[in-house]
C-alpha cells in the first residue's frame, strides 16, 4: 500500500492513530511526483521543502497531542492562477512567468491554517482559457489513463496530479467548466461550487461573474471536506455570500431514496458521444435501484449557453487582463520606444493566441457601437437561462448531465480550431452562467477511458450534490483508482 | 459582420503581424458569428438588481503593503516607483 | 456679431474619508512615494475592490446638499483604458446609473445676493488614479501609486453658466458646500479639486448650442476663469474668422494662458463601459438616506442671503460668517440672546475675535466665549457704559476666563463717564495745553476737535464719554 494512493479521509484516521506521520505522506506523494511527472507533467513548480517543513508542523502538533484539522498533513495541490505568497502564480503564461504574489489568496490562507502540505503549483491552459490545458505557455499535461491524450482544461494539472496519485487532493478553479471538464477526463471528482460560496479573492480573474474555485478529489468525501473549509463569506470578496455553511464531510450520506434526479434531454443530443450516452443511463438505472426517481425535464435555453458564454466571459477577460501590460509585475518586453510600443510589445509577446483571440473577442463585443447587440444581449439571456434552471428545479432536486460530449481527446487533436475546442464545454458552461454548483464524477465501466456524470444542483445545495454522488461510489466502490502508470 | 481587427487589436494593445491578421480575422468572424445566434430575451429589462445587493466596507485602515513587497514584481523601479517610459515630452 | 459663451463643469473633488475607496489603505495627501498602497489599490492579480461605504455616504451628503434625486440602487462600472497612472487599466467610476442625479445649486453671483440657478446633472463616485512623476533629468517618467483609490466625487453641472464669473460662482459655492458637510479638504494645490470645463459658442439669441471643446488641467478657480475667457475668445475668434470650432479635447497651460488640442473628436477614446462583475449592486438602505438628509446643515449659501436679509449684514459680512460653520453658529446664538445689533456682533467677531483666534490659531471652541458674554460686553458699548476702546480690553480679559464684561469693567473701572460736570475740568486742561490747537480750530479748522476731544480721552484714561467731551469743547470753545 502506498500513501499517495490513500484518501486524505484515510490519511487523516493514520495520522491521528499515529499509523503515518505526515512527513512520510509527503515523501510518498514526492516518490510519486519523482516516479511520473515526467511523463505527465502536472505541476509547474514543486515546493518540496516547504511542503516538508509544513509536514514536520504537523507532526510535531499531532505529537503534542494536539487537535488537527481534516486535511492537516494531506498533500493538496493548488491550480497555478490561484494567489501563493513566496510562490511563483504564474497562470501557465509567459506574461507572469516570473510573478511571486506578496499575498495568499483567502483559500490558502485557509488551506495554510488546515495544515495542508502543498507540493506545488499546477499547470493550466493559459489564464485558464481552454479545454485541454495544451494553451499552456509551458509545456502540455498527459492523461494519466492514456498519455497521449489531453488531461482536459484548464484545470489540466488539478485533475492529472489527482488521477496519476501526485497529490490527494487539488484546487482548480472552473469558469465555464474547467474543472468538472479534465475531472471526467481523468476520472477523478471535481466540484464546481455556487457563485459566491468560495472567496475569490487571490484568484487572477479571468471572468470575474463566472469564476469559481473548487476541489478535486478521488473521493466524495474528500471533495466534501475540501469544500467545506475553503467556502464561506469573505469580506475581502464583495459577491462572496454572507451565509452558514454546514458540515457537508460530517452529514455525507448516500440515501437517494425519493430523490428527483432531473434528465434534460437538451443534454443527450448528437454531440454527445454514444458510449457517454450509455455509461451515464446505466449510472442513473443505479440511482434508480436506490430509490432515486428519474424525471425529465427541458431546458432549452442550453443551445444558446456557450453563445451568452463567450460573449461574458470574453468582455469581462478583456477587463480584467488589460492590467497585464509590462509595468508593475511580469513579463516586459525589451525593446521599446515609448509607451504604447512597451504595451503592445509586451502584450504581444507575453500572451498566447487563445488569450488574444478573447481578448480582442471580448474588446470587440464592449466597443461602442456593438454593446447592446452582444454584451447586453448575453446578460438579458443569462438572466433567462437562470430562471429556467429554477424552473426545473422545482420538479427535481439535481439535474443529472453527462460533463463532457466526449472521453478525452488526443494532443493536439483540437489544438488551434477555436470553435472545435469551445465544443467540449458545451455541457458545463450553462451551470457558470447561472451561477449553480454543479459536481462531476466518473461513470464509466471499468478498463475505458474515464466518462464524467455531472450533476447540477440549486443554488446552495452542494450537500445533494455530495449525496448523489456519494450514492454512485456506494454502489461502485472505488470510482478514481490512481492510474497506473 | 466584418470585424476591424486592426481597430480592436489597437484598443487591446495587442499587435497582429500581418501575417497573421488573415486567421485571426476568420476565427473572430467564426466566434462572431457563433454567438450571433443568441436569441432575443426582449420581455426582460436588466436595470440594477437590488436584490443582488453587496456589503459595503466599514472606513476602517487596514495596514498598507511594505513598498519593497509592492514594488518586489516590478520590471524596473527607481527611486521607490515604478518606471515607464516618458508619459509627457 | 454678438456671442454668448455656454459654460459646463465637471469637479472632481477628492473626498476625506480615513481610507481609500476599494481598500483600507489610508487616505491621506503627502506621504512617501508608494506608502500607502496594498495589493488592491496597485491593480496586483487576483484582488478585488469592496467598496467604502462612507464614500457612498458622502456623496449622498452632496446629492441632497445640490438638491439631487438620490439613485440608492446603484452599480459601479468599469472604464477602460491604458494609462501608467491607471494600474488595473480601467477605473472603476459609475456610468448610466450615478447615485445622484437631476439636482441644482443657487450660485451668488454678485454683491446683492443675487442667484442663478445651475443644474447639477449627476453625482457619481469613482477612484482617483495615481501620479506621474516627470523629472528632465531622468529619461523616463515615475509611478507613485498613492493617490490609486483614493475616493472622488464626480459633479457634473449642465451647460448653464454664461461668463466666466458664472463660473466661478458656481466654483465657490459647489467649493463652500464640500467645506461645509466636511467631505473634501478643498485644498486646490494638492489637487483635491480639480475642473474640466467644457466651453462653447453661439451667436446671441441662437438657440441651439455651439461645438463645444473641453478643456482639462484646470488646477484652480482663477485658472478656470482665465481658461474660460481664453477658450470663448479663441471660439468667437475661429467663428469671425469664416472657420467652425471643431470638437476637441484641449489642455490648459496656465502659465502661457494658453490651451493646445490633446485629442480631437476623430480619436476619442472608447472606454468600453461595463458593469463593474467583481461588485454587486449598491443598495443603500432607505432608514440610512432618510438619517443623510436629515444630517444636512442649512448651507452657506442660504445662510448668506437670510443673514443679508434678515440681519441687514452686508455682502462681505454675511458671506464670512456664513462661510464658517461656528462663526455662524455663534452669530445665531448671540442673535437669540437678544438685544444687540447685529452688525455689532458681526463686527466683533468677524475683528477683534477673528484676530485673537488667528493669533493663537484657535477656534471658538476653544475659547470661553459664550454669545452671551459677547451680547453682555456689545450691550455695554451699545449702551455707553464703555466705550468702543475699553471694549477691545474687556474681550482679551474675557475670552480666556470665567469673568464677565461686568466684572471686568468693575474691576479696571472702565465704566465710561458722561457725567458733563466730572469732565468739564478736563476740557478746561485740554484748552490750556493746546493753545496753537484751540487757535487752528477757532481760525475754522474745524477738524482739529477731533485732535483736542482725543486729547480729552488721554487724560481721561480712555473713560471720557467722547461724545460728550466733543458737545463740552464745541461748546467752551464757541
Amino acid at each position: 500500500m502506498n500513501f499517495y494512493e490513500l484518501s486524505a479521509s484515510q490519511l487523516h484516521k493514520m495520522l491521528t492513530g499515529k499509523k503515518c506521520s505526515a512527513v512520510e505522506i509527503a515523501e510518498s506523494v514526492f516518490g510519486r511526483i519523482d516516479a511520473v511527472e515526467d511523463r505527465v507533467g502536472s505541476y509547474l513548480c514543486l515546493t518540496r521543502d516547504n511542503a516538508l517543513e509544513a509536514a514536520r508542523k504537523v507532526d510535531a502538533r499531532i505529537a503534542a497531542g494536539e487537535e488537527i484539522h481534516p486535511l492537516a498533513g494531506i498533500p493538496v495541490a493548488i491550480k497555478d492562477n490561484i494567489c501563493t505568497k513566496g510562490v511563483t502564480t504564474t497562470c501557465a503564461s509567459r506574461m507572469l512567468h516570473n510573478f511571486v504574489p506578496p499575498y495568499n489568496a483567502t483559500v490558502m490562507d485557509k488551506l495554510e491554517a488546515a495544515g495542508i502540505l502543498m507540493p506545488g503549483k499546477l499547470n493550466m491552459d493559459e489564464f485558464a482559457m481552454g479545454s485541454s490545458c495544451e494553451t499552456s505557455y509551458f509545456h502540455p499535461t498527459r492523461n494519466p489513463h492514456d498519455l497521449e491524450r489531453v488531461p482536459g482544461g484548464s484545470s489540466g494539472g488539478s485533475a492529472a496530479c489527482v488521477a496519476a496519485g501526485e497529490a490527494v487532493l487539488s484546487l482548480g478553479s472552473d469558469t465555464g467548466g474547467s474543472i468538472r471538464q479534465p475531472s471526467s477526463l481523468c476520472g477523478t471528482i471535481g466540484l464546481k461550487p455556487t457563485y459566491g460560496s468560495v472567496s475569490r479573492y487571490g484568484l487572477v480573474a479571468f471572468a470575474s461573474s463566472l469564476d469559481q474555485i473548487g476541489p478535486i478529489g478521488r473521493t466524495v468525501e474528500d471533495v466534501a471536506t475540501l469544500y467545506g473549509t475553503i467556502c464561506g463569506h469573505d469580506r475581502m470578496d464583495a459577491t462572496s455570500a454572507r451565509r452558514e455553511y454546514p458540515n457537508f464531510a460530517a452529514e455525507l450520506t448516500g440515501d437517494v431514496s425519493g430523490m428527483r434526479i432531473g434528465i434534460p434531454k437538451e443534454y443527450y443530443g448528437e454531440g454527445v458521444d454514444g458510449e457517454v450516452k450509455e455509461a451515464i443511463h446505466a449510472a442513473l438505472k443505479e440511482l434508480e435501484g436506490r430509490g432515486a426517481k428519474l424525471v425529465e425535464v427541458s431546458l432549452p435555453s442550453t443551445d444558446y449557453a456557450l453563445s451568452a458564454y463567450y460573449i461574458i466571459s470574453s468582455a469581462e477577460a478583456s477587463s480584467n487582463l488589460a492590467r497585464f501590460d509590462g509595468v508593475k509585475y511580469g513579463y516586459r518586453a525589451e525593446n521599446f520606444e515609448g509607451l504604447t510600443d512597451l504595451y503592445e510589445k509586451t502584450r504581444s509577446e507575453g500572451f498566447g493566441d487563445e488569450v488574444k483571440r478573447r481578448i480582442m473577442l471580448g474588446t470587440f463585443v464592449l466597443s461602442s457601437g456593438y454593446y447592446d447587440a452582444y454584451y447586453n444581449k448575453a446578460k438579458l439571456f443569462q438572466k433567462a437561462c437562470a430562471a429556467e434552471f429554477a424552473r426545473a428545479f422545482e420538479v427535481c432536486d439535481v439535474l443529472a448531465t453527462p460533463t463532457s460530449p466526449t472521453v478525452a481527446f488526443k494532443l493536439g487533436e483540437n489544438f488551434g480550431d477555436p470553435l472545435k475546442m469551445y465544443a467540449a464545454d458545451i455541457c458545463t458552461i450553462a451551470v457558470n452562467i447561472a451561477g449553480l454548483p454543479a459536481i462531476s464524477i466518473p461513470c464509466g465501466p471499468t478498463g475505458s477511458l474515464p466518462i464524467g456524470l455531472q450533476f447540477i444542483g440549486p443554488k446552495f445545495a452542494e450537500d445533494r450534490l455530495f449525496r448523489a454522488s456519494r450514492a454512485l461510489e456506494e454502489i461502485r466502490g472505488n470510482l478514481c483508482p490512481v492510474a497506473s502508470l | 459582420m466584418n470585424i476591424d481587427i486592426k481597430h480592436i487589436a489597437k484598443l487591446s494593445r495587442l499587435r497582429i503581424e500581418e501575417g497573421d491578421m488573415e486567421k485571426f480575422q476568420t476565427e473572430m468572424q467564426n466566434i462572431i458569428q457563433m454567438v450571433e445566434n443568441l436569441p432575443d430575451v426582449s420581455d426582460q429589462s436588466l436595470g440594477v438588481d437590488r436584490n443582488n445587493a453587496m456589503e459595503l466596507r466599514r472606513d476602517e485602515i487596514l495596514p498598507s503593503m511594505r513598498r519593497d513587497e509592492i514594488l518586489q514584481n516590478a520590471p524596473k523601479t527607481a527611486a521607490g516607483c515604478v518606471v515607464v517610459p516618458k508619459t509627457v515630452e | 456679431m454678438k456671442y454668448e459663451t455656454v459654460i459646463g463643469l465637471e469637479v472632481h473633488a477628492e473626498l476625506n474619508t480615513k481610507t481609500k475607496i476599494y481598500c483600507g489603505c489610508k487616505n491621506s495627501f503627502g506621504s512617501e512615494v508608494n506608502s500607502n498602497c496594498c495589493p488592491i489599490c496597485t491593480g496586483m492579480p487576483g484582488t478585488l475592490p469592496t467598496l467604502n461605504e462612507k464614500v457612498a455616504e458622502y456623496a449622498i451628503r452632496m446629492g441632497y446638499a445640490l438638491n439631487c434625486t438620490i439613485n440608492n440602487v446603484c452599480k459601479a462600472d468599469r472604464k477602460n483604458y491604458f494609462y501608467p497612472d491607471l494600474p488595473k487599466a480601467y477605473q472603476i467610476s459609475q456610468f448610466d446609473v450615478p447615485l445622484c442625479e437631476h439636482g441644482y445649486v443657487d450660485a451668488i453671483v454678485d454683491e446683492e445676493g443675487h442667484t442663478k440657478r445651475i443644474g447639477v446633472t449627476r453625482i457619481h463616485i469613482e477612484e482617483d488614479a495615481g501620479k506621474l512623476i516627470h523629472a528632465d533629468t531622468f529619461a523616463g517618467s515615475l509611478v507613485d501609486f498613492n493617490r490609486c483609490g483614493v475616493p472622488l466625487i464626480e459633479i457634473v453641472s449642465e451647460p448653464d453658466m454664461r461668463s466666466s464669473a458664472e463660473a466661478k460662482a458656481y466654483l465657490d459655492s459647489i467649493k463652500s458646500i464640500l467645506q461645509y458637510l466636511d467631505i473634501s479638504d478643498c485644498k486646490m494645490q494638492e489637487g483635491s479639486i480639480r475642473c474640466d470645463v467644457n466651453v462653447s459658442v453661439r451667436p446671441e439669441g441662437q438657440k441651439e448650442f455651439g461645438t463645444r471643446c473641453e478643456m482639462k488641467n484646470v488646477n484652480s478657480f482663477s485658472a478656470v476663469v482665465r481658461a474660460i475667457d481664453y477658450e470663448a475668445r479663441r471660439q468667437m475668434e475661429v467663428l469671425e474668422a469664416g472657420g467652425v470650432v471643431r470638437q476637441e479635447t484641449r489642455r490648459w497651460d496656465d502659465l502661457e494662458g494658453e490651451s493646445y488640442v490633446m485629442r480631437t473628436k476623430e480619436d476619442a477614446q472608447d472606454y468600453r463601459y461595463f458593469p463593474d462583475p467583481d461588485l454587486l449592486t449598491i443598495v443603500i438602505p432607505e432608514e440610512k438616506l432618510e438619517e443623510l438628509k436629515a444630517s444636512i446643515p442649512e448651507l452657506p449659501g442660504a445662510k448668506l442671503l437670510r443673514y443679508m436679509k434678515d440681519y441687514g449684514l452686508p455682502y462681505f459680512d454675511a458671506n464670512l460668517l456664513a462661510e464658517s460653520v461656528e462663526k455662524a453658529a455663534f452669530f445665531e446664538a448671540a442673535m437669540a440672546a437678544g438685544g444687540c445689533q447685529p452688525k455689532n456682533i458681526s463686527n466683533w467677531l468677524l475683528g477683534d475675535v477673528s484676530r485673537i483666534l488667528n493669533e493663537k490659531n484657535l477656534s471658538l471652541a476653544d475659547t470661553s466665549l459664550t454669545p452671551e458674554k459677547l451680547c453682555a460686553m456689545v450691550t455695554l458699548i451699545e449702551k455707553a457704559t464703555i466705550s468702543n476702546t475699553a471694549g477691545k480690553t474687556v474681550l482679551e480679559e474675557i475670552i480666556f476666563s470665567d469673568k464677565t464684561a461686568d466684572d471686568v469693567v468693575r474691576e479696571k473701572g472702565l465704566a465710561q463717564i458722561s457725567d458733563a460736570s466730572a469732565l468739564e475740568g478736563i476740557v478746561a486742561q485740554v484748552i490750556e495745553a493746546n493753545p496753537k490747537v484751540v487757535a487752528d480750530y477757532k481760525g475754522g479748522k474745524t477738524n482739529a476737535l477731533g485732535f483736542l476731544v482725543g486729547q480729552c480721552m488721554k487724560l481721561s484714561k480712555g473713560q471720557g464719554n467722547p461724545a460728550i467731551l466733543r458737545e463740552l469743547l464745541a461748546k467752551a470753545l464757541g
